[in-house]
């Protein structure tokens, strides 16, 4: 595992180079391209708070950063987990004609869409000084949140990868476990509200509810977060990375002949 | 083949076989996995691409590749490459490799030339600022100055090419491994490429070159190595391996052809290596039509020195029936195995350090010559206080035992087969 991280150190600009990419050819090369992308999460945000607020009569307050908050990151672990599956077998020409470490193409996955996803991240502020809501220093917790979330997304995506390889329906399950795991977390709505009894074991058992929740504790309601929560995930994530790499270093010599 | 000095080769295959399941009705879904709960699975074939084969490429050598369609060159590359792992066996390669397996693999439509340079080199690990020194070099070969800021996907094929060899021979390796990419581009930028290849090859760049053209490996390479449905059939002087196998490949008008003559290790390995004062074997490889026999023919063997001067002959009337070649034996039933072999066993061969020519000629009934190969091998001393053309066993009178009495003459020529 060290002479693994020491090569994947040495391939640190195959990464970088492969969000750049990433992000050029998603924002085709242009400022505006950017702003383009970034119309989904408004649109989103603009649909939950009409139908939240006025059809369903949901009575939390400024639910657009509730919202948004909950809606960016939630894009990061959709979008990473659905493209992170199958960035093996898409990059077949690639793994079939060049050797490199094959962890960095769902690793790099995870990381342009964290790019993406802390570039649209300041739209939140927006939101928070347009509802006129306070800021705390804690906002300078939250980095610490994204590196639990990346960790954990390697974790997931390296399992979801590997698996791909050898069944190819991984990915209709990937779909129905995004929609069936977006309804589970807590994104517009509050635990609190709906199911409270439910609330701690959604925590232990869905990290992203975690993730999402200490972010609300600090955006939306300015409040203190609890390092030993973010510490559980965190913890939750490394053993997660650890059961990914496994099964990755498993099924990654045999790459050359499988797909 | 005993591969002595570890640091001496920059590709060493040590007994590398590699195979291949093909599943008839293989499970690639869980839905496969499912339905299969109540079902047999299929036969499961296997196919062996590369059986025993083991070999060294010296660092600094052009080393080519020839065979068939199948023949397992592609399995062999991929094996270089660590794309494959294999199955069976040792695979060692000493140095940074660059691999050009297809040109432009890697290049990504919609980004520019510029990034793709970036992205390329960093897919083999090299960094940007790595990178950022060889750009201008890159785009002055390519010759892509006025199209570096263009998305690729606008790329004329020979566009594509020009910016996939530039990239490749700036990239330093110390080994180079190709693969058939050359035959890409019009005549101009063949032969830029083969000049750059030849810059490489001058720098002490190792190559690996595999091409259907066995032109091009016979001037090209130093060496070539003939892959013949997995098996290395042969090793030697590019030349003599492109004529092996050219005969091969026509049946001409002879009915009998010599494919080759070739020197075996103990292992019964083809090499080029061997050793003075140990035993030598010797394999002769005809091609004999279906249905006609052997007898009355006549096989001859030279050992010649380089100059010309004959060592030593010897000549046998051949059976009528001779032994299939281990490799032509898995061959498709349609192909009938017409590829036979003689052995030819020299209990020691008493030569010192030197370049030896082996010489294989067939001849008719009345003496005529029907067919002739040859090929060099390298002696190499076993006991190094020796030198000189002979290799001899000898004993110093006071290394006799004690118990044996001294002989009259000063030191004795032990002439006694080992």
């Amino acid at each position: 595992m060290v002479s693994q991280a020491v090569e994947v150190i040495q391939y640190r600009s195959l990464i970088y180079n492969l969000v750049t990419k990433d992000l050029k050819v998603r924002y085709k090369n242009s400022v505006l391209g950017f702003v383009w992308s970034l119309l989904n999460p408004l649109l989103m945000t603009i649909v939950f708070t009409i139908v939240f607020t006025r059809l369903l009569g949901q009575t939390i307050d400024h639910f657009p950063v509730f919202v948004m908050t909950g809606l960016l990151a939630w894009n990061w672990t959709a979008a990473s987990v659905a493209s992170g599956t199958k960035s093996l077998i898409e990059n077949a020409p690639l793994i079939t004609k060049v050797y490199f470490p094959r962890i960095v193409l769902p690793a790099s996955v995870v990381f342009s869409n964290m790019a993406h996803y802390l570039l649209a991240f300041p739209v939140i502020f927006i939101f928070m000084l347009i509802e006129r809501m306070r800021f705390t220093p804690w906002v300078l917790y939250v980095p610490i949140i994204w590196a639990v979330q990346a960790i954990f997304l390697i974790g997931l995506t390296l399992i979801l990868a590997a698996m791909y390889v050898y069944f190819r329906d991984t990915s209709v399950l990937v779909e129905v476990g995004i929609t069936a795991w977006f309804f589970l977390t807590p994104i517009f709505y509050r635990v609190q509200d709906v199911a409270p009894e439910y609330e701690q074991m959604m925590y232990w058992f869905n990290p992203m509810a975690s993730i999402i929740a200490e972010q609300h504790t600090i955006l939306y309601y300015g409040g203190v977060p609890d390092p030993l929560f973010m510490l559980r995930t965190l913890i939750q994530s490394l053993v997660l990375v650890a059961i990914g790499l496994l099964l990755f270093n498993r099924v990654s010599p045999h790459l050359g002949e499988h797909i | 083949m005993a591969l002595r000095e570890n640091g001496h080769y920059a590709i060493e295959f040590q007994d590398v076989s590699r195979r291949f399941i093909l599943h008839h009705e293989r499970r690639s879904s869980f839905q496969d996995w499912f339905i299969g709960l109540f079902r047999p699975r299929g036969q499961a074939e296997e196919f062996w691409a590369l059986r025993n084969v083991t070999f060294g490429i010296r660092h600094g050598e052009t080393f080519g590749l020839v065979g068939r369609n199948g023949a397992g060159k592609s399995t062999l590359l991929k094996l270089v490459t660590r794309i494959l792992e294999p199955t069976s066996g040792k695979v060692r390669v000493n140095g940074r490799t660059y691999a050009m397996l297809e040109l432009g693999a890697g290049f990504h439509p919609e980004l520019s030339g510029r990034d793709n340079i970036f992205l390329n080199g960093s897919l083999y690990g090299f960094s940007r600022k790595d990178m950022q020194r060889k750009y201008e070099e890159i785009v002055r070969f390519a010759e892509l100055e006025r199209f570096v800021d263009m998305p690729v996907k606008h790329y004329s094929s020979g566009m594509f090419a020009r910016l996939g060899f530039g990239i490749a021979v700036n990239m330093e390796p110390a080994i180079m491994v190709i693969d058939e990419v050359l035959a890409v581009g019009d005549a101009a930028f063949q032969q830029k490429c083969f000049r750059a290849l030849d810059e490489l090859k001058a720098r002490g760049t190792t190559i690996l070159f595999v091409s259907h053209d066995a032109e091009v490996v016979r001037s090209f390479c130093d060496r070539a190595a003939l892959l013949v449905d997995g098996h290395l059939t042969d090793i030697g002087p590019a030349g003599d391996v492109v004529d092996h196998y050219e005969q091969m490949l026509h049946t001409g008008d002879q009915p009998f052809r010599l494919l080759r003559v070739r020197a075996l290790d103990e292992y019964r390995f083809a090499t080029e290596e061997i050793e003075g004062g140990q035993p030598l074997r010797l394999e002769v490889l005809l091609r004999v039509p279906a249905g006609r026999d052997t007898s009355g023919l006549t096989l001859q063997i030279d050992l010649d020195r380089i100059g010309g001067t004959n060592l030593w002959s010897t000549s046998c009337a051949l059976p009528a029936e001779l032994p299939v070649a281990e490799h032509a034996l898995r061959r498709d039933e349609d192909d009938a195995p017409d590829t036979r072999v003689a052995r030819l066993l020299i209990d020691r061969l008493p030569l010192g350090r030197g370049q030896l020519r082996l010489v294989a000629s067939l001849h008719d009934p009345a003496g005529q010559l029907i067919d002739r190969t040859e090929t060099l091998v390298t002696v190499r001393p076993t006991n190094l206080a020796q030198s000189g053309l002979l290799a001899l066993d000898h004993t110093w009178e006071w290394e006799q035992p004690a118990a044996t009495p001294a002989d009259e003459s000063p030191a004795r020529i032990d002439s006694l087969p080992r």
